[in-house]
């Protein structure tokens, strides 16, 4: 240590355990004695590298600011917009054509059915049916198709399980033909079902047929349609379904599968 | 300043470094002066950190298993978070910055402390203020805003605590001795005025005469951000400035750039803030301008981190040995890290994705945790041997201390980046549900338990060295507590 | 650095700078607005201050954190998924939130974002009729009373079809005092009596949540004599035992009452709409009559 006179030289430092060691005044503030003096700043001249680095940054910086303001108003509100923006706006879904139906139809069913049948298609017990192996998907595309554009309302019995009171809303009115077509054909290939896709066609003509029913099927009115009735105009030859509640048949010549 | 007279690059006698007698016994006043009001800020933040980590485990585990103490209100996952960010900020990060602060202010401006008695109770008040402000938060008094959650009530105590406190460190600094002023005091003096402007305006404008609408939004942001750079930043960057020059013993690199820095970084950091509500119903210019500053901050990240680095050259080993210094390393790299990082964040490009994810829990984290907390154990260490006179007792628990805080924060940072930019692009993405891009998280959620477990480990056995020291069973030595065998004779290591 | 002053005055100058450039002057530009008026139509007026109930529901909805997982901004459609995930059918704007006090704009999104929660709502009032009922202010007031006739006797059930398809009368009462009610089935997503069943038990409603349950909003109660209108209709582990009750507290109504008031759909004019208004399936889940009607008449 420096100069403190009565201090018998000490070993050089080692790690241990200092019990040993004396208790002198000086000792107490030891932690004090041995301190180097207070900090202090050098005079480094700059480098020219650096100095390159902040103009790099400011220049950044700088434009940033003048590319992205916008005027200096309230009224523009962030971000202001640029066209090449715009041509990367479609990019992370994709132009619809580029989507296959199933994969649209994933699109509809997680934004209008996902909230109660759930995405992993099973519902929730009690309340909302399951679609994965539902014999009223994978079946005939009639059944499906009505109760989406109808709705469905009271007792239900799916997969041998009871269903209580769930209502399901008709979707004919916030669907088109297309997203109804999509989302059927995506439920009957999804989570193990295998069942023919559905077209926009079918699903046009089903409404059609059914546009003076007003009113929500209910358990009764569904079981009455065969389980195997397909809609006309589908590829696993479309059989002519049976009467359901009165309305009239509608024979449609074939129709390439949509 | 003046120029040192010792060649910069490897002096070659460091005893000439060491402090003369006058000086020891000035700075052994000036330490007794400062014991308790000191102590009493270490005690109450450790304190703070301990039950803002029991909140933290709480708040972690309940994210990814909800229903764990499911229903009371006050253990509400939404209470516990706000409760957990306001304890760690101005329970433990706050009042560990005021110790750490008020001791350096003395140290460099030479002056003793006079009438700790009003700093003693500045402290409780503020104590007081804490408490009454979370416990507002779990009965359900929050209003609303990040880190402004304490309700006005508690925020006044805090106000006045602060007055009472820190016009006494500004009065010390208005009475220094010496001509000249060192860089750690700029930031000091530039966080201690900082701060009450940055409170004051944000309660005025959000409680007393409310703005309307979206203003309260930018206003908030403006002050949380504020909090971070120019309170917790700056007290952060002074004390960085101060203990590694100190313990290696070797002036810092150059002037210039410590002027450029501490410039530079007030001025582009405390425009930052609005980058968190890009694409927000907000005019453009003001998040540009945000983004802008961002984008400029680039200027004090390199100026410090250069100026840390230049100091450091070719004693990086000492880290080996100093407990002060691996914290403080530590934390002066992670300011790195956590400013380009922020830089990147600001991008609309990124800022589109990672809004709204778990990815802005990772950027806070690596500011509060891995850059100011730190640096303020680091100073910690240097600091408490000189208040209670007895070195730390043992060197494995500062190691144990250091690897699982290290390890701890860098997995979660990691975890949460990782986990926030899937739930991004998930989020994203419309042909996914929103459940999957919340799925996606979760796991990742559970490796950020794994490793809070690490962080509290790392507090408590920090809490319990701390408790040893206070009651008086350190070792007594006149050797500092190495972290590793110091090998030869002959190697200058004093400390 | 020599002396205080200089070294004041610098630190002054900088905190100022940006006390004025981000909060001050953006205050002068958008701190007072006004809501705007239709000029076709004195009336329509957008936004409108929100009830009492859904003021207080606002500080409920601080009071427990909601705004640390759910946001409530919508971005602009040319750069980001917001408007194509049905979360609202324009952007949001600075004009949407002046009566918001606080505002709660959100920053994560650990949970779906909230802007139009009350517009995704199944058109209620037919089952309501009485004042009040819809618990928001005017906005939640779904237009078009045209299509569904309100029958004001839901005492039916399930199949108690009036003459529009599109709105089953299935809801029961909201909220607060309710006429008649029949046990009534499940709530359809975003009514209020689904509000409070996911605020009871999220998991109930949607497997994958990991939202909190808000249990202690919620009282469990003996049943006296008859089951009360806004018993919330559990199943499974979450049922209540025999001869009780789960009946929401007035919190809980004031909490469902402000959610049920978020709705920015109104369009605004320095917004320009997104692809909203045109095609037919821009309407929410939720069959409200197709009142993606002509702007005028939306209300909202």
């Amino acid at each position: 240590m420096n100069g403190q006179p009565n201090n018998p030289q000490q070993p050089r430092v080692r790690q241990g355990m200092d019990y040993g060691e004396n208790e002198e005044v000086q000792d107490v503030h030891a932690a004090i004695a041995r301190e180097k003096r207070e900090p202090r700043v050098g005079l480094e001249p700059l480098s020219i590298w650096i100095i390159i680095v902040y103009g790099l940054a400011l220049f950044l910086g700088g434009a940033y600011l003048g590319r992205y303001s916008g005027p200096f108003t309230g009224e523009a509100l962030d971000p202001p917009v640029h066209p090449m923006k715009k041509v990367a706006a479609g990019g992370a879904a994709g132009p619809a054509q580029e989507l296959t139906p199933a994969e649209r139809g994933k699109k509809v069913f997680s934004q209008n059915c996902a909230t109660c049948h759930q995405m992993s298609g099973t519902g929730v017990a009690g309340q909302y049916p399951p679609l994965a192996g539902s014999e009223f998907v994978t079946a005939g595309s009639r059944r499906p198709a009505m109760i989406v554009l109808k709705g469905l309302q009271g007792p239900l019995k799916v997969k041998g399980v009871q269903f209580g009171t769930a209502v399901m809303q008709p979707w004919d009115k916030t669907l088109t033909d297309q997203k109804i077509a999509d989302v059927l054909t995506f439920i009957r290939s999804e989570w193990g079902n295998k069942a023919s896709p559905v077209s926009a066609e079918q699903i046009a003509g089903l409404r059609k047929e059914l546009a003076s029913h007003a009113e929500s099927w209910n358990e009764a009115d569904i079981l009455a349609v065969p389980a195997d009735a397909e809609l006309p105009g589908g590829a696993p030859a479309g059989q002519p379904n049976e009467a359901s509640k009165g309305a009239p048949q509608q024979a449609q010549p074939p129709k390439p599968q949509g | 300043m003046d120029a040192t007279e010792l060649p910069l690059k490897a002096p070659e006698r460091l005893a000439a470094v060491q402090a003369s007698e006058t000086d020891i016994v000035e700075r052994a006043l000036i330490d007794a002066s400062t014991r308790i009001p000191v102590l009493m800020f270490y005690t109450s933040a450790i304190v703070w950190l301990l039950l803002g980590t029991l909140l933290a485990w709480l708040v972690s585990f309940k994210a990814h298993s909800p229903d764990l103490l499911g229903n009371v209100s006050f253990l509400t996952w939404g209470r516990l978070r706000p409760a957990h960010m306001n304890i760690m900020i101005y329970g433990w990060a706050s009042m560990a910055a005021m110790g750490t602060g008020i001791w350096l202010m003395a140290r460099l401006c030479r002056t003793v402390l006079r009438h700790p008695l009003l700093i003693i109770t500045g402290a409780a008040f503020w104590n007081l203020g804490v408490l009454v402000g979370v416990g507002a938060i779990l009965v359900g008094e929050n209003t609303g805003f990040q880190w402004l959650e304490f309700p006005p009530y508690a925020g006044l105590i805090l106000f006045v605590a602060y007055a009472i406190i820190m016009s006494w460190a500004v009065l010390m600094f208005r009475f220094r001795r010496g001509e000249q002023i060192y860089i750690t005091q700029w930031y000091l003096i530039g966080a201690f005025l900082w701060f009450p402007w940055m409170y004051a305006a944000a309660q005025l404008m959000l409680f007393v005469v409310p703005v309307q609408g979206v203003m309260q939004s930018a206003v908030a942001w403006w002050y949380a951000n504020n909090l971070m750079f120019l309170w917790f930043g700056a007290i952060a960057l002074g004390t960085a400035y101060y203990m590694i020059p100190k313990v290696i013993g070797r002036p810092v690199y150059s002037y210039h750039l410590a002027t450029i820095g501490f410039w530079t970084y007030a001025l582009f950091s405390s425009w930052t803030g609005l980058q968190r509500v890009v694409d927000g119903p907000f005019p453009a210019w003001m998040i540009t301008a945000s983004i802008a500053a961002a984008i400029l901050t680039i200027i004090p990240i390199v100026t410090v981190g250069l100026n840390h680095h230049m100091t450091m050259a070719g004693n990086f080993q000492l880290m080996r040995y100093s407990p002060t210094l691996r914290f403080t390393v530590f934390g002066a790299m992670a300011y790195t890290v956590f400013g380009a990082l922020g830089i990147l964040l600001s991008l609309r490009s990124i800022a589109r994705f990672v809004n709204f994810t778990q990815v802005h829990v990772a950027y806070s984290h690596l500011g509060l945790y891995a850059f100011v907390s730190m640096i303020l154990f680091g100073s910690m260490y240097y600091i408490v041997p000189r208040l209670v006179g007895r070195e730390w007792r043992y060197a494995t628990l500062i190691k144990l201390h250091f690897w699982a805080a290290a390890y701890g924060v860098g997995l979660m940072t990691l975890m949460l980046l990782a986990g926030g930019f899937a739930e991004g692009s998930n989020m994203e993405d419309p042909t996914m549900s929103f459940n999957e891009s919340t799925l996606s998280i979760l796991p990742y959620l559970r490796g950020r338990s794994v490793a809070g477990v690490l962080m509290a480990a790392a507090h408590f056995i920090f809490a319990f060295h701390f408790g040893l020291m206070l009651f008086g069973l350190g070792r007594t030595a006149s050797v500092p507590t190495f972290l590793n065998p110091v090998e030869a004779e002959g190697s200058e290591t004093h400390l | 650095m020599r002396g205080l002053a200089p070294l004041f005055l610098g630190l002054f100058a900088i905190f100022a700078f940006s006390w004025l450039g981000l909060t001050a002057i953006p205050n002068a530009q958008i701190g007072h607005l006004d809501p705007e008026v239709n000029p076709q139509d004195e009336n329509d007026m957008y936004p409108l201050p929100p009830s009492g109930m859904a003021e207080r529901g606002r500080h409920v909805y601080t009071s427990n954190g909601c705004m640390y997982c759910h946001s409530e901004w919508i971005r602009a459609d040319y750069i980001s998924a917001d408007i194509e995930r049905k979360w609202g059918e324009r952007r949001s704007a600075p004009r949407d939130y002046i009566f918001a006090r606080p505002v709660v704009l959100g920053q994560m999104r650990i949970g779906p974002d909230l802007s139009n929660v009350g517009k995704r709502a199944p058109s209620e009032e037919t089952s309501a009729a009485q004042p009040g009922a819809s618990p928001a202010g005017s906005p939640a007031a779904p237009p078009a009373p045209a299509k569904s006739t309100s029958s004001p006797a839901p005492a039916g059930n399930p199949p108690n079809k009036s003459a529009s398809p599109p709105s089953p009368n299935q809801s029961p009462a909201p909220p607060q005092n309710a006429p008649a009610s029949s046990p009534s089935p499940e709530g359809l997503p975003y009514s209020a009596a689904w509000h409070h069943q996911h605020l009871y038990a999220p998991r109930s409603v949607n497997r994958d949540s990991i939202m909190p349950g808000f249990k202690f909003l919620y009282e469990k109660r003996r049943i006296s004599g008859e089951p009360s209108a806004d018993a919330l209709k559990l199943s499974g582990r979450d049922t209540p035992p025999e001869g009780y009750e789960i009946v929401p507290t007035y919190d809980a109504k004031c909490l469902v009452a402000f959610l049920m008031s978020l709705d920015q759909s109104h369009p605004l004019t320095e917004v320009k709409a997104g692809a909203a208004p045109a095609a037919p399936a821009a309407a929410s889940p939720a069959p409200s009559p197709a009142a993606a009607a002509p702007a005028p008449e939306a209300k909202k």
